[in-house]
């Protein structure tokens, strides 16, 4: 005997025993009324045991839609798919229910899935494109803690800073600390306020040099959430050549001369020391005449600094060679301004000066231009630099001056520089400070480096078993190796100095490919743990992006009309049934008060 | 004998409660004074002593002796109806009970039988004070639990041993049984050997340690090995060769390693505590004293010297420089002080009074002194340079400027230096003159130093006294001007502030002058007071300041410069330079090779260890030189770099798998080790685009032609 006619026999004798109850009851005044409120509620009984349907046509998408279980979905939201069949690619997700599928491709080949909805993260790209252009729903649940952007300078000159950038979102009720850890030891350390999202800056500075893997580590309170790695290069930098033209000899090209060397730099001073005659100093170089500036000798040089004067003095060939130099070989000048405010000199036309007076004479802090950092007090020259359209200023006071501005002139650069007492920090042991000044001029002169080979890692987070796109400028050889493992090149078609190679890690670390002149090209491999939260982010615009791109075929599906069997909500019988009982718990109350009302009256009238 | 027999009792009743009652009282003071002697950490005498205070005031608050055996009836009384009130007729003697007593006495003798001699309120006190010795006993037991001692100690304990710090238990070889350290602190520490059963030493520099080891089994060698360099072979004292002994003079830290057979130890500190070299603190006088013509030329020189032993000597080195210009002329002179310093006390306090004259200082000389204070270790130490300098009268009593300069008030100024030669004279004819003539001749310069502050005065716009000559010419007091109210009025008004006195000087000036007027006062008041010697440095002083006056209100011409030659225009630049040579300079400088670069390498291969476990053998050079490096900075300081120095052992010996803590352990002392990087510039390189936008880049510029 099944279910509905099991209820419908109980209810049929139910209402047989309340009709008949009703109709044995002395009170007859609302007789109809409370059998048809009996009758009513024992329906309604019936009705909440038994579910009632009734068929409607709807209008429908031709959508045979299918749902993908991916990780982070809420297993709440389940119920509403009851009749939609799941699936899932994840190992951890599957159960009775839920089927699992090996990859993507398997929803794609059925051709019953016309439609599919992604509950959880999202799929990521190369997964996405086995989807093979079906139409997809995505809702994906924010984002509720964690790293939400991040940024680092991977590759760093020795005594660089590692900046380490980024957006941290905190939804919980305590703050966050978000340290900075290299070798074990904490270095730098941000806090984010309790639901809030702050742009968090630590830097420092390594001391080491080589590669290393950084942590940065997420706190809250004494438990540790997440700790991701920040693997950094510190690669030495190649000393360069610099030549030194002084009108006179004085300090502070002398203490120039003795800094560039330490560091195994080719320096070559020439000054003048009386008329006609010239005072020539070699360090790490070999010797060669500088009574003419020739080309060639201009070509041993990265780095051209000079008085202005002494440029302005050179003549017919000299001067050719010196700008043919610049604008065509990229050779770096930079110049501390004479007496002479403005001149028709192609070096100084781009540059304006300024006389300087009164108070901003007074020795004042100098900054390097987009770092609030103050280096020391240095008396400044008595003239600045006027900003001009075209120029970047890089150094300047307190008094926002500029003293230092750099211009592009052809493929060189022409440095102009006010200062010309920065020995001074030498002098009182303010090293740091010399340093960072004339670091920040010669790099930004410099003649550049050819470059044969480079190598880019194109995946965002590189990750163990997941494919790493690796993209290779250059003349390089064809097949590379990483480890023992061969990869193939393919061809960029338009740019055919571009390669692009794709390798699929083993293991998580530091990984290796031979570049041409025998050095290794270090890239980092995370494991899969790593970078939860730009993970699933990824996923989530990755997923969101081919939903972009493939909305027109989502329109496109026709609408067909079908019937369809809804359930009648239970509620209304929920109610019903309160009604009539209250109705004929009501009645009966009532009528009790008015017999027994009545009952007095009659007694009073017996009474009488 | 009845009676006799109730009597008794009550008096064993007594004689119990007694005894309850002392015993609770040296239980609880027993109890105070455990608990006591365990949080201040004294000795058994001195618990004992605070025992005894204690007992003897609980017995006097009691005071047993004074509960008499009436107390005990009344007691007996209270607690026991059937005794009917009557427990007093017990102790009464027979023959005063009457009749009725004697019946009430013979009614209740049977209901004291049944009464226990121990009662049970008695003993209570008793039993609080067991509770109470039981508590005292646990919480102090406690408290030597935390320190060896007591608390107070325990935290003292922390800072001066060495092998303290909190879960650090040390590692010894197996075969040890037993350690006996002895520290001996060098001698000018004035402190006694001690000993320890611990490896890791805190010893005074220069001290002395000697081992005492005792091994459980006979064992062929014992030594020690010392900063990984040096080795002290242990001399066995016994036949059994299991207790050996070997001592050592520490001069620097480090840490060191027991060998057994050839088998190291773990490795154990040797901290040193430095003797710091005394400290002077000169109190007065200050840096730069001067005297000024008059006062008194004598220093009072008050230092304190400490050091954190003793001070075994200090000493005041003055130089006296004397002349001016090229005819200085210097004389050195050593100077002790009073104080004794044969007890080597940690602290001095010092002081020297100095006689310049005895030191044959003239006005216009300087004394330069400085202390020198050696401690008992022969550290030295001095302070800064003082200086005490004494006015040169003879230049400011010299009219020099006066005369050679604008003569503008020279009589006022004259006056002043008079008063002053006047002064002089009159202190110098002191003793040959009599006291009235004295007495006169001091009020005199009062007067004229009066007078000549009343011109001053002028100057400042300040009242006139117009008594100075006498009531001659008072206007008032003439007949004429009687009822003359103009006349009044001038007298009695206040005319101060003058316009036409004030206005002439600027108000810097004024207040110069004011000053000056100040020492004026002050000197007139010592020369009325008949003390002209007390007032000749304020005559000095508002001589100096009248000087300084003088010369503010001078003008000066700058002298008129030299007038050079014309140049002869067509010879300059001239000069024949052929025979100069050009100079022509070339050296190599090769940066200095970076020191640390095997730590640094060594964090790449610890990095890598993280990973894998596999090492080669370059990687093992690189650990050991690293491990050596780490061992020098561990010799120098054992405190911050042993645990470092430990860890990297047990990494370059594990087999298998490095222990993570082991990894962290080094990489933070390396990373404490390392200086910064040296930032030096560099060039970007180009895009390795095989000369595409080169190419590019001369295209446009053709487009620009």
């Amino acid at each position: 005997m099944n279910w509905n006619s099991l209820v419908v026999i109980v209810c049929v004798m139910v209402a047989a025993l309340a009709v008949w109850k009703e109709y044995v009851r002395p009170d007859k005044a609302n007789f109809i009324l409370r059998i048809s409120a009996v009758l009513l509620a024992v329906i309604a009984l019936a009705c909440i045991a038994i579910p009632l349907t009734y068929n409607a046509d709807v209008l429908q998408s031709g959508k045979q839609e299918a749902i993908l279980l991916t990780p982070g979905f809420n297993a709440d939201s389940l119920n509403k798919y009851n009749n939609s069949r799941l699936f899932t690619i994840d190992n951890t997700i599957k159960s009775d229910k839920v089927k699992w599928l090996s990859s993507v491709n398997e929803l794609t080949s059925d051709s019953t899935i016309t439609s599919l909805r992604i509950l959880g993260d999202g799929l990521n790209e190369d997964q996405l494109q086995q989807l093979n252009h079906l139409p997809v729903v995505f809702k994906p649940e924010e984002l509720k803690q964690g790293i939400t952007a991040i940024s680092w300078n991977e590759k760093l000159k020795a005594g660089d800073e590692l900046i380490v950038q980024g957006s941290f979102k905190n939804s919980s009720t305590k703050k966050v600390k978000l340290l900075l850890r290299g070798l074990s030891t904490s270095l730098d350390s941000v806090i984010v306020e309790p639901n809030s999202s702050a742009d968090i800056h630590l830097k420092n500075a390594p001391k080491i040099s080589g590669r290393a893997v950084f942590d940065l580590l997420t706190i809250a309170g004494n438990d540790t959430l997440e700790k991701e790695d920040i693997p950094i290069q510190i690669e030495p930098s190649k000393p360069l050549n610099v030549l030194l033209l002084t009108s006179s000899p004085d300090f502070e090209s002398r203490f120039l001369k003795n800094w560039l060397s330490e560091s195994g730099f080719g320096v070559a001073v020439r000054s003048a020391i009386s008329k006609g005659k010239i005072s020539t100093e070699f360090i790490n170089q070999p010797k060669v005449s500088l009574d003419h500036l020739s080309a060639q000798v201009l070509s041993k040089f990265d780095v051209l600094i000079s008085d202005l004067a002494v440029l302005k003095s050179l003549k017919g060939q000299e001067a050719a060679a010196l700008k043919s130099e610049v604008t065509q070989n990229g050779l770096g000048i930079i110049t501390k301004p004479d007496s002479t405010l403005r001149s028709d000199s192609w070096l100084q036309s781009s540059f304006a000066t300024g006389r300087l007076q009164g108070r901003d004479t007074i020795p004042s802090f100098i900054l390097v231009t987009g770092n609030d950092q103050k280096l020391g007090k240095l008396s400044n020259s008595l003239v600045d630099v006027k900003f001009q359209t075209g120029s970047q200023p890089l150094i300047h006071d307190e008094h926002n001056h500029i003293l230092a501005s750099s211009i592009l002139s052809g493929s060189g650069k022409v440095i102009f520089m006010t200062l010309n007492s920065t020995f001074n920090w030498v002098l009182s042991g303010n090293k740091n400070n010399y340093t960072a000044l004339w670091s920040l001029l010669i790099n930004k002169t410099a003649r550049k480096v050819p470059g044969t080979e480079r190598w880019n890692v194109s995946t965002a987070i590189p990750t163990v078993s997941s494919p790493v796109s690796l993209q290779a400028q250059g003349t390089v050889s064809k097949v590379q190796l990483v480890g023992k493992v061969t990869l193939s090149p393919q061809q960029n078609p338009l740019l055919p100095f571009e390669n692009k190679y794709t390798y699929w890690p083993q293991n998580a670390g530091w990984h290796s490919i031979k570049m041409n002149n025998g050095s290794l090209n270090w890239w980092y491999v995370y494991h899969q743990q790593d970078w939860k939260s730009l993970r699933i982010l990824k996923k989530q615009t990755d997923t969101k992006s081919y939903i972009a791109k493939n909305a027109i075929m989502n329109n496109v599906t026709k609408q067909i009309q079908k019937k369809a069997r809804n359930t009648v909500p239970k509620i209304y019988f929920y109610v019903l049934l309160l009604i009539t009982s209250t109705f004929l718990w009501a009645e009966a109350k009532l009528s009790q008060a008015v017999s027994s009302s009545i009952k007095q009256e009659v007694k009073n009238n017996l009474k009488i | 004998m009845t009676k006799h027999s109730g009597a008794y009792k009550i008096r064993s009743i007594l004689s119990w409660y007694i005894g309850y009652r002392v015993a609770a009282d040296v239980l609880f003071a027993a109890a105070f004074a455990i608990l006591i002697a365990s949080i201040f950490s004294f000795f058994t005498v001195f618990g004992l002593l605070i025992f005894l205070v204690a007992l003897t005031l609980l017995m006097i608050w009691h005071r047993v002796w004074q509960v008499s055996e009436l107390a005990i009836s009344t007691y007996l009384n209270r607690h026991y109806i059937q005794l009917e009130e009557s427990g007093h007729l017990f102790i009464k003697p027979e023959g005063e009970l009457n009749f009725l007593e004697h019946l009430q006495l013979s009614k209740i003798e049977p209901e004291l039988s049944l009464i226990p001699v121990q009662q049970k309120q008695f003993m209570k006190p008793f039993f609080w004070g067991v509770a109470a010795l039981l508590l005292a006993v646990f919480l102090s037991g406690h408290l030597m639990g935390i320190g060896s001692n007591g608390i107070l100690t325990h935290y003292k304990t922390n800072f001066t041993k060495a092998n303290t710090k909190p879960g650090v238990v040390e590692k010894v070889l197996p075969q040890i049984s037993a350690v006996g350290v002895t520290i001996t602190p060098p001698s000018y520490t004035g402190k006694a050997a001690h000993q320890q059963d611990k490896f890791s030493i805190l010893i005074e520099e220069g001290g002395m340690i000697a081992w005492k080891i005792t091994t459980n089994i006979a064992v062929k060698q014992v030594s020690i090995l010392f900063n990984d360099k040096e080795t002290i072979a242990l001399k066995s004292l016994n036949n059994e060769q299991t207790s050996w002994k070997a001592q050592k003079q520490i001069t620097r830290p480090g840490f060191y390693q027991v060998s057994i057979d050839g088998k190291l130890s773990d490795l154990y500190q040797v901290q040193i505590i430095k003797d710091l070299p005394p400290v002077i603190r000169i109190k007065t006088p200050k840096q730069y004293t001067y005297i000024d013509a008059g006062e008194a030329p004598k220093v009072n020189i008050e230092a304190a010297v400490n050091d954190d032993y003793g001070v075994s000597k200090a000493q005041l080195i003055a130089t006296v420089a004397k002349g001016s210009g090229e005819a200085v002329k210097f004389k050195e002179y050593k100077l002790d002080f009073a104080a004794s310093f044969n007890r080597h006390q940690a602290q001095y306090n010092l002081q020297k009074l100095i006689k310049l004259s005895a030191l044959n200082m003239e006005p216009g000389d300087e004394l330069y002194f400085y202390i020198q204070a050696i401690d008992t270790h022969q550290q030295q130490s001095r302070t800064d340079v003082y200086t005490v300098s004494i006015q040169d009268t003879a230049q400011l009593l010299s009219m020099d400027g006066v005369l050679s300069g604008v003569n503008q008030k020279p009589e006022f100024f004259r006056s002043e230096r008079q008063i002053i030669l006047d002064s002089e004279k009159l202190l110098k004819e002191k003793d040959s003159i009599s006291v009235e003539q004295f007495k006169s001749r001091s009020n005199d310069l009062g007067t004229d130093q009066k007078l000549l502050r009343l011109r001053y005065g002028k100057f400042l716009g300040e009242e006139s006294e117009s008594d100075i000559g006498g009531d001659e010419n008072d206007a008032v007091s003439d007949v004429k001007n009687y009822g003359n109210a103009a006349v009044i009025l001038d007298k009695y008004t206040d005319k101060h502030d003058n316009a036409e006195d004030a206005g002439f000087f600027d108000p810097e000036l004024k207040a110069q002058l004011k000053a000056t007027l100040t020492e004026m006062w002050r000197a007139e008041l010592q020369l009325r007071l008949y003390k002209p010697q007390d007032a000749l440095p304020f005559e000095y002083k508002a001589l100096r300041l009248l000087k300084d006056l003088q010369q503010k209100s001078r003008i000066y011409v700058a002298k008129t410069s030299y007038n050079a030659p014309p140049l002869k225009l067509d010879k300059r630049l001239s000069g024949d330079l052929s025979k100069i040579n050009q100079q022509v300079n070339q050296q190599d400088i090769k940066p200095a090779k970076d020191g640390q670069a095997d730590l640094k390498k060594a964090v790449i291969i610890l990095q890598h260890l993280k990973l894998s476990a596999d090492l080669n053998d370059q990687d093992r050079y690189t650990l050991t030189s690293a491990n050596q490096q780490l061992s020098v900075k561990a010799s120098a300081e054992p405190g911050v770099y042993l645990t470092a120095l430990s860890a990297m052992r047990r990494i370059m010996s594990a087999k298998n798998k490095v222990q993570a803590q082991d990894i962290s352990v080094v990489e933070k002392a390396i990373q404490k080790t390392l200086v910064s990087a040296k930032k030096t510039p560099f060039a970007t390189q180009n895009p390795a685009d095989m000369g595409l936008s080169q190419e590019y880049f001369k295209n446009l510029n053709h487009l620009n032609r």
